[in-house]
């Protein structure tokens, strides 16, 4: 498995994906702060910009992003024709499977520990006094979680694109409808609490809510990857066929 | 001990009701090279695939060192390197980098196997252009690169010299042959392209609409398709009966219940003529033939020659 995480990686070497992942993010943190300042927001409150990024984030492009990284993984083998390569070592398709996934997961908590590196830096600048140890605990914490939470969320959409033997690009169109949709479901709280991508904020800690409501929450992120484990165990044993 | 590398019996592949690979039984033998020859679409990847148990067989068996692959792919695949169609490969990775993922990936024991590998094929390495950016030839190599990495002991090529220009052809071929004379590597690799299997071969097995047509070697089809006295005449037992007797011709084949090949063609056939109608025998037809291969496999596939 060690040697298939250090393929996986490997393999991302020079990827444009991974430069447009690391261009969202950045965008996405430039455009909140732009809008604080031009908009009247509340920027001058201290913790305003790290929670809105997140928000902000999480609502409009990290999903979409995470899904398109993590669709191309696992489509590649198939678009790249190396399949049949891998198949002559022979290579465990449900190992290789699970190390994309794995690295999908990684990438998408590096992905927020990034975002949460700029927003912290930006508070830092505007508002240092301000910061405390704690904030800075709660919201990685909160950032954390959310990388994993958005993971999960998209997982079933990262398994869907190869199965339905599509391109890696209908992720993000997907994953964006989807995640887009958080915006709807947000308002009313029991939709918020089952909608995967309104739960994930659910189990960061954003929303105040209910142990009971969490459980549910978390549930349902958990239910998400196993739709998306399942799909790609048939994805599998279809690519044998 | 059992010389047989590849084994086929019956093989046979169906789409829906459509035959791809129709009972074919191929029979590779240690240390030499097997070429597939056939038209494009005529079954050989398919082939190919099944052996290396990369696409089900509908029916029929493929055995590999003796063994079926499935149940035993890691200890078999470890002795095969195989091209199948076109080679891919990452395209955003240089090809050292893309090698060494394949040999770190198969455990390769050995510690330069990449360098190795790509100096064999004629490619640098360490080199900073990217897949994306290699020719279709530079392809090619990096894919023999690939099927020779953890020197195997047997080489499954389809189609190797896809793609290469006539230089990298034939240095692509003096590498193969090169493999099984030097390194007693057994070779199966198929073609669309007659003269390259002809130059390589040491068998051939003639594959047409999934239907293996023939298999033999390479010496007994340029025995049977060279030059010979074609001799057609009314009574063919009293012919041979003369031939040997008078002439003392011992290297002929007969062909029908009215032809018979002589293949010592410096026979004086002025004086067989005269002896066979001496002795009240019909001469048909009597003169030096000089059949190709191309005749051949355009004669047994019943259609259009082959390049």
């Amino acid at each position: 498995m060690r040697i298939l995480l250090w393929a996986e990686f490997q393999k991302l070497r020079r990827s444009n994906i991974i430069m447009f992942t690391i261009f969202a993010t950045i965008l996405i943190a430039v455009i909140v702060l732009v809008s604080g300042i031009t908009g009247q927001l509340a920027i001058n409150s201290a913790g305003w910009y790290m929670t809105i990024t997140q928000v902000w984030a999480t609502m409009f492009v990290l999903p979409a992003v995470i899904a398109l990284l993590g669709s191309y993984m696992i489509c590649r083998e198939e678009q790249d024709d190396t399949l049949k390569s891998l198949q002559l070592i022979p290579v465990n398709e449900i190992k290789l499977t699970v190390a994309k996934m794995t690295v999908a997961l990684l990438f998408s908590i590096l992905i927020y520990l990034l975002l949460f590196l700029i927003t912290f830096l930006t508070e830092a600048a505007l508002h240092f006094s301000a910061l405390s140890m704690a904030v800075f605990s709660d919201f990685l914490k909160m950032y954390l979680l959310e990388g994993i939470g958005v993971f999960f969320a998209v997982s079933p959409i990262i398994a869907l694109v190869p199965y339905l033997k599509k391109s890696y690009w209908l992720a993000l169109v997907l994953a964006e409808v989807y995640s887009f949709s958080g915006l709807f479901m947000s308002m009313s709280n029991a939709l918020k609490t089952f909608y995967p991508i309104t739960a994930i904020f659910g189990v960061s800690g954003y929303y105040e809510t209910t142990i009971q409501s969490r459980g549910c929450s978390l549930g349902i992120l958990v239910l998400c990857g196993c739709i998306s484990a399942l799909l790609l165990k048939n994805l599998n044993h279809r690519q044998k066929e | 001990m059992n010389d047989t590398v590849i084994k086929t019996k019956r093989l046979t592949k169906k789409y829906g009701t459509q035959t791809v690979v129709n009972k074919v039984g191929l029979h590779v033998q240690k240390g030499r090279i097997y070429g597939l020859l056939g038209r494009n679409g005529a079954g050989k990847t398919t082939i190919m695939k099944m052996i290396l148990g990369l696409t089900p067989i509908t029916s029929g068996s493929a055995e590999v060192f003796g063994r079926e692959i499935g149940g035993n792919a890691k200890r078999i695949y470890s002795r095969i390197g195989a091209i199948i169609e076109t080679p891919g490969f990452y395209p955003n990775l240089t090809g050292t980098e893309n090698l060494e993922i394949f040999a770190r990936l198969r455990g390769t024991a050995f510690p330069n196997a990449v360098k190795n590998a790509l100096e064999v094929v004629g490619l640098p390495y360490k080199d900073k252009k990217t897949f994306a950016h290699y020719s279709l030839g530079m392809k090619q190599r990096l894919g023999i690169a690939n099927a020779i990495l953890h020197d195997p002991e047997l080489l499954i090529l389809d189609e190797p010299t896809n793609g290469l220009d006539p230089i990298g052809i034939a240095e692509v071929r003096e590498f193969i042959k090169a493999l099984s004379v030097e390194h007693g590597k057994t070779i199966l690799i198929s073609s669309h392209i007659l003269s390259e299997i002809s130059v390589l071969a040491d068998d051939i097995g003639i594959i047409d609409q999934g239907v293996l047509l023939e298999e033999s070697s390479m010496r007994e089809l340029e025995k049977r398709n060279g030059k010979y006295i074609l001799l057609q005449v009314s009574d063919i037992p009293k012919t041979i009966l003369i031939l040997e007797r008078s002439f003392h011709v011992k290297d002929y084949s007969v062909q029908d219940e009215q032809t018979v090949r002589i293949y010592d063609t410096t026979l004086n056939m002025g004086e067989v003529n005269k002896a066979l109608v001496m002795e009240e025998i019909t001469v048909i037809r009597s003169g030096i033939c000089n059949d190709t291969l191309e005749d051949y496999f355009k004669k047994i596939t019943g259609g259009e020659g082959i390049a």
